[in-house]
């Protein structure tokens, strides 16, 4: 059975922003990397490992899993917390105040009902035998079929009898086929059908004696888990925790006073970690008192504090706790201070508990764990504030007139977390606060320019990121930034507007990736991002837009090249990459603009040389220069265009596609004919006019060079529809309801057939990730029932379409490898040598939750390490090797070959941590407001909804170590990573089988099995034939 | 366009030491300065019928007469139903026109109970899509008896491949000729998930565009599309080009879904497939009885383009010759997108951007 929301309730979520709609499922939990330790009850595992009480399955496992919709990857002991993970996300819906069962659970009810009938069939024995065809009707009966002829005919074959049951029997992958195929042959039917057992959390009865729903029966679990959402929300809950708070909680609280408050404890109950006896609480044991008294109880009552915490406030105080718990150690230290943590507590509950913070489909107040994580702090130990105050006086607006200190603004911030905007105080504070800190002290924006920005945020913040990427813009570039998009959304025309939007926003994206690729020399950043903005001010005209188009390319190619003035192909090469010295970076980089071309190419796009000297020529004719034969075979190539043929009249666009507007670009282009006006006798005027009839496809080839650079591997759409590019809509004409035309892309258009294919509304600044969106359903996954998580492949192809290796020593790539492999290194050490597990332990619990460095203990300290260590991600042990070298930088000598091969490499000089950082890292543009690349320190986030679903991606951060990796193991040039990445990436994508949307142990299989299969095929490379059918 | 490369030209170029094969190429009609040649075989499947839709055989090449964008182009290969290709030249003279019975929906019999006699076709690809969405939910289990049943008629095609599709595609069963591999991946297919026809019927051609020889896709559908982020319109160009002939059986009424309607009727026309409205699944097992009939009438013939500027679309047109035979009507792909053919060098990875098929 293979399950998923309705795509409209999936437009919903995408639509929704990252600070809204909490009315939809998959909710998050922290991330479960490996299985947690089943185990009895009353003798947690590290002190007294025994076989765990387990659950009967009726029938194959793999059949249940497939009902389920559980990957079939997932481990015995994963089966049934997963299974009541599904049954409390997706098994109920509410509608009209009242819930109700979905077709998923009824569906997965019913094959339960039919295992056990076959597993009566099977009989003691567990083999479902059908000696003879004439035998067979027992069987067929219960799996709802028969057959069409009678026994002993050849071509006879089983048809539905029984549409339920049959149903169940393909949807459980019964082996209809071979059932059949000795029906017809009257030959024996022999069919292992065994009932499945896996590990139960405590005793099966400790939780059935829980379960208060009626009329289910309560002497199997598994029965009590498919009628009860309360009790499977608190068994998956449960199953989150480490060993020793399970423990704690099932006996000092118990399970039935647990019940009412299962969803906090499913939300925001995984940072929850009792030690001896108390609760670990953030901030440490200087923490104590303050938890004390925000709890009312202290932590050191373990049970008491942890019921306490679930129940009070309707769930808030659980998820401020929460919150709190996953920023890193130096940030809790910050919010345990004085009373703050009091404080804060309290102005988040200035909304009250009206909502209740553990109801609906998702985690609340993602914001707070946005701030709760960026938050910089001043020596004083006061919170650094962008500005300064009267800013957000203005900013809060009445709220505003109760801050007078930079805390009071700390807090306020904390209140504006429960808003649901993406345009909120907090929202502005966050983005200011990024950008505040990108900048050092002689670069800071003044708070009037700050005040500016805050007042534009809602029209052109998503803009922002890169004035954070590049803190050598200055204010004035800021600000002329700012002046130049008002003007231009000042033109009345909404073609032309959408034109100029188009054009200029395509300019600044090649000087972003110019920049970024370190093309553009450091000290002409700012210089050439004013010639690039500042032809476009208060242009009105089609031909001023045109000039404007070409003086700004022309002078960001004149700050690239000594010369400027590159054909296309040229361009093509720059944008690619640096020049490149070797063979191999040369290869690898003719190979990167040859995908880039063939985009332009399957775009139709008329080359951007063919425009401008059209323009050019145009131009020099007006002015009475004889260039018409010139010029006339130009204006010939405009028209080589060629819509894909019609399949759909106009009027059926009309009737069918609400809206139907949008292929005017398009179409006023099929019908400029420049030709006709060379060929006829013009005014110097009409020519000059006629330029700016070229603005429509001017830019499409600017645009369409942004698309081409990010292209995502695996995309169909920039290969296969020639109108995507022409089609984006730069000033919404075609969409109502989208008011800030500055803000990132929306896709629209999908499952509209008569419309002309999906096409992007809005603006170019978040183009890799929507773009990344667009195309992510044509990866075919490989396993039958996996789906690609939308709310995951988005990021990890963007970011794998955002990194480049232009500037990487062959040594940093070594040095990456070699993190990973002394992160390894000292975990197997710490296996024999306390003193120095507990050093590692205390650098991976910055980034992981409490209960896997709990299960990462006991498998150091049992016989069963090695596999645990080579299932850590390899950014947890990149970081731990990172860390140790540098907390511990004079241990080295005594470790093992990885970390002394690091050590001289460090010592060296050359390997410096922050640009492996950078250069190694994903970009964060939710997180942390930039494109820029970088490795953060924190624990993964949880899945939230609306965009700030991106946090989950923005969390995984292991891709581009371990591809690194597998081209150091193959030694590889840096450079190949630039090809590798991305297709690795896409591999990866296919291989995922997630049983849920935060399964981060799916992902870790994925990488690892596309990493082990491309090693596999490495060897095999043979030259290809491409065309556009296989593009 | 069925891109059938044939690299004697190249071979020849390469023995004399003129260029590097790992240089791009262009077809020698494009760029007549180029040394490199290539010569490009477009192979157009056609179905002849009596105007009660009953198939007209026995028609040899010189019956034909075919046109790219009014220039009349040669005959190179001709092939009628299951027979084996022969140059045009080889094909006797002297057979005459028969009228094999179409199969038709009042003599049909069930799938897997096949009493029409139909022609043998061996060297057909048959892609088959299942539509495995949510549209497809309730009569799923109808559905795939259907599609069991058609795979097991199909005993003279070469291969068969079943794919099914919702939100993304699923390589089901690679194409093989292993008919018992194909039956149990239809029924290892589960229901559920938005739909993407569109998107998936596309990285379906682009897998046949891979196949040589004859190929047909049929799809299974109920019809709607919620999800597609590429047009049909697109879709049907590229199967033209690559020379794939679509055939749409839909599991509703025509008149329930007039957008679905629309696409199947045009697209499947417009490669040379047919479109089925089957709305019990008595309607599907005989319209894929008529497709495997059609299957096995269909005349392949084969031309190398005459020279011809034209790099965007050429229409194509196939008309029949004598008078006594323009009572018959022709039904084929009407035209396609001349592509650029690349010879990629060597790929860095050596599995570089195709789809996987398993």
């Amino acid at each position: 059975m293979r399950f998923a929301l309705p795509q409209s309730l999936l437009l919903a979520i995408a639509a929704s922003s990252c600070f809204t709609a909490n009315q939809l499922s998959f909710a998050g939990v922290s991330r479960a990397v490996l299985p947690r330790a089943m185990m009895n009850a009353s003798e947690p595992r590290r002190n007294n490992p025994s076989p765990p009480d387990m659950v009967v399955i009726p029938g194959p496992q793999k059949s249940f899993l497939r009902m389920a919709g559980i990957s079939q990857q997932v481990p015995p002991e994963e089966v049934i917390p997963e299974l009541a993970r599904a049954i409390s996300r997706i098994g109920y819906s509410r509608a009209y105040g009242q819930l109700h069962e979905t077709e998923y659970l009824l569906l997965l009810r019913r094959y339960v009902h039919q295992a056990r009938e076959l597993q009566e069939l099977a009989g003691p024995a567990g083999v479902i035998s059908v000696e003879h065809c004439a035998d067979a009707g027992p069987l067929l009966q219960v799996l709802g079929y028969r057959l069409r002829k009678p026994c002993g005919q050849k071509d006879t074959s089983l048809e539905p009898n029984g549409p339920e049951n049959a149903f169940l029997t393909v949807d459980s992958g019964f082996p209809l086929t071979q059932l059949e195929g000795a029906l017809q042959n009257d030959t024996s039917f022999q069919y292992p059908y065994r009932s499945s057992r896996v590990p139960s959390l405590f005793k099966p009865a400790d939780w059935t004696s829980v379960s208060q729903q009626r009329g289910i029966s309560r002497e199997d679990l598994l029965d009590v888990l498919l009628g009860d959402q309360r009790f499977a929300g608190l068994y998956w809950a449960f199953s989150r925790l480490d060993p020793e708070t399970a423990t704690v909680l099932q006996r000092s609280v118990g399970l039935v006073n647990l019940l009412p408050y299962a969803s906090v404890l499913e939300y925001y109950g995984t940072q929850i970690s009792v030690r001896s006896g108390r609760v670990l609480v953030p901030g440490g044991s200087t923490a104590q008192s303050a938890w004390t008294g925000i709890v009312g109880v202290s932590p050191l009552s373990a049970g008491d504090f942890i019921f306490a915490l679930l129940k009070q406030d309707r769930g808030w105080m659980a998820l401020y706790f929460d919150t709190v718990a996953r920023v890193n150690k130096a940030q809790q230290a910050r919010f345990v201070q004085g009373n703050r943590l009091r404080r804060c507590y309290d102005a988040l509950m200035e909304r009250g508990t009206k909502v209740a913070a553990g109801e609906g489909s998702f985690r609340k107040a993602p914001g707070l764990l946005l701030l709760f994580s960026r938050q910089q702090w001043l020596a004083d130990g006061q919170p650094r504030i962008p500005g300064n105050i009267e800013l957000w006086k203005a900013v809060l607006g009445k709220r505003g007139r109760r801050v007078n200190t930079p805390e009071q603004i700390f807090e306020a911030m904390v209140a504006s977390s429960r808003l649901d905007t993406d345009e909120g105080p907090l929202q502005v504070y966050l983005a200011l606060s990024e950008l505040d800190m990108a900048r050092s002290p002689q670069r800071s924006i003044s708070p009037a320019i700050l005040q500016v920005m805050a007042t534009s945020f809602a029209q052109f913040g998503s803009w922002y990121p890169i004035f954070n990427e590049f803190p050598e813009l200055s204010e004035v570039s800021i600000t002329r930034f700012l002046h130049v998009a008002e003007s231009l959304d000042r033109i009345q025309n909404l073609e032309l507007r959408g034109n100029a939007l188009g054009i200029m926003q395509a300019n600044i994206g090649l000087w972003q990736i110019l920049a970024r690729q370190g093309e553009i020399p450091v000290d002409q950043l700012d210089s050439s991002w004013r010639k690039v903005i500042d032809p476009f001010y208060e242009v009105a005209l089609p031909v001023q837009v045109f000039n404007a188009g070409d003086k700004s390319l022309d002078t960001l190619m004149l700050t690239v090249t000594p010369n400027g003035n590159l054909s296309q192909n040229e361009l093509i090469d720059l944008l690619a990459g640096p020049p490149q010295k070797t063979a191999e970076g040369k290869r690898i980089r003719a190979e990167v603009a040859h995908r880039m071309r063939l985009v332009m190419e399957d775009q139709r796009l008329t080359p951007i040389d063919t425009l401008l000297e059209l323009g050019h020529g145009l131009n020099a004719m007006a002015h009475g220069d004889n260039q018409r034969e010139k010029t006339l075979a130009l204006a010939a190539d405009l028209r080589q265009f060629e819509m894909p043929r019609k399949i759909f009249t106009e009027n059926e666009k009309i009737e069918w596609v609400p809206g139907y507007l949008r292929q005017n670009h398009a179409n006023v282009e099929m019908h400029t004919d420049l030709v006709k006006v060379i060929q006829q006798p013009a005014s110097a005027e009409k020519l000059e006019s006629a330029r700016g009839q070229l603005v429509p496809f001017l830019r499409d080839t600017l645009v369409g060079l942004n698309y081409a650079y990010y292209e995502p591997p695996g995309s169909q759409i920039l290969h296969i529809n020639p109108l995507f590019v022409r089609s984006h809509d730069f000033s919404a004409l075609t969409v109502v309801g989208v008011e800030h035309v500055w803000q990132p892309s929306t896709v629209f258009g999908a499952g509209l057939s008569a419309g002309g294919g999906a096409y992007l509304v809005g603006s170019l600044s978040d183009l890799p990730y929507v773009l990344a969106a667009s195309e992510q359903n044509f990866i075919a996954p490989e396993s039958l029932q996996a789906l690609i998580w939308q709310e995951m492949v988005p990021s990890l192809l963007a970011s794998a379409t955002i990194a480049r290796w232009w500037n990487i020593s062959p040594r940093e790539l070594h040095a990456v490898a070699l993190y990973q492999k002394s992160g390894e290194e000292l975990l197997a050490l710490s296996a024999t040598n306390p003193q120095l597990r507990e050093q590692v332990l205390a650098i991976l619990s910055e980034r992981m939750p409490p209960q896997e460095i709990e299960r990462l203990t006991v498998s150091l300290q049992g016989k069963d390490s090695a596999e645990e260590i080579a299932r850590l991600l390899p950014a947890d042990t990149f970081y731990l090797a990172s860390q140790y070298h540098e907390h511990f930088p004079h241990n080295n000598s005594v470790l093992g070959p990885s970390n002394q091969a690091l050590d001289k490499l460090e010592q060296q000089g050359d390997i410096r941590s922050k640009k492996v950082s950078r250069d190694f890292g994903i970009p964060h543009p939710v997180l942390a407001q930039t494109y820029g690349r970088e490795l953060l320190s924190s624990q993964p986030f949880p899945a939230f909804a609306g965009t700030c679903d991106r946090l989950l991606g923005e969390s995984w951060d292991s891709n581009n170590l371990y591809w690194a990796r597998i081209a150091d193991q193959l030694e590889d040039s840096p450079e190949a990573l630039n090809i590798l990445s991305p297709q690795l990436t896409r591999l990866m994508i296919a291989k995922i089988f997630a049983s849920n949307v935060e399964d981060w142990s799916a992902l870790s299989r994925a990488m690892r099995a596309a990493g082990d299969e491309f090693l596999q095929e490495k060897a095999k490379s043979t030259p290809r034939t491409d065309t556009t059918a296989q593009r | 366009l069925e891109v059938i490369v044939r690299n004697f030209l190249l071979c020849l170029s390469a023995l004399l030491g003129l260029f590097s094969a790992a240089t791009v190429s262009t077809s020698a009609q494009d760029d007549e300065s180029r040394i490199k040649v290539r010569v490009n075989l477009v192979q157009l499947n056609v179905a002849v019928t009596d105007k009660d839709g009953n198939y007209v055989t026995g028609l040899l090449p010189q019956d034909f007469a075919i046109a790219e964008d009014n220039i009349p182009q040669k005959i190179a290969t001709f092939e009628e139903g299951g027979e084996p290709p022969h140059s045009a030249s080889d094909v006797a003279a002297g057979a005459q026109a028969t009228v094999a019975p179409a199969v038709e929906a009042g003599s049909m019999s069930p799938a897997g109970d096949s009493t029409v006699k139909v022609s043998p076709f061996t060297d057909a690809n048959v892609f088959v899509l299942f539509d495995t969405s949510n549209y497809m939910y309730r009569g799923f289990i109808f559905a795939q008896d259907a599609i069991a049943g058609f795979v097991r008629s199909l005993q003279g095609a070469s291969k068969v491949a079943l794919y099914s599709y919702s939100r993304n595609l699923s390589r089901v069963a690679p194409l093989t000729a292993d008919r018992e591999q194909v039956l149990e991946g239809v029924r290892s297919t589960v229901a559920g998930d938005s739909a993407a026809l569109y998107n998936c019927l596309l990285l379906t051609v682009k897998d046949a565009a891979r196949v040589t020889g004859r190929k047909v896709i049929v799809v299974f559908s109920n019809g709607p599309d919620d999800s597609s982020v590429v047009p049909p319109e697109v879709v049907a160009e590229l199967a033209q080009s690559t020379g794939t002939v679509i055939y749409m059986v839909s599991t509703r009424e025509a008149e329930t879904e007039p957008i679905s309607t629309a696409v199947f009727e045009r697209m499947s026309k417009a490669t040379g497939g047919k479109a089925y409205f089957a709305k019990n699944w008595e309607d599907e097992t005989k319209a894929f009885a008529s497709i495997r009939d059609d299957l096995a009438h269909l005349y392949s013939i084969s031309y190398y383009p005459a020279p011809n500027p034209n790099r965007g679309w050429r229409s194509v047109s196939v008309k029949l010759v004598g008078k006594d035979k323009q009572k018959y009507r022709i039904r084929t792909r009407d035209g396609y997108r001349l592509q650029q053919v690349k010879v990629s060098e060597e790929d860095l990875t050596g599995f570089g951007g195709e789809d996987r098929v398993q």
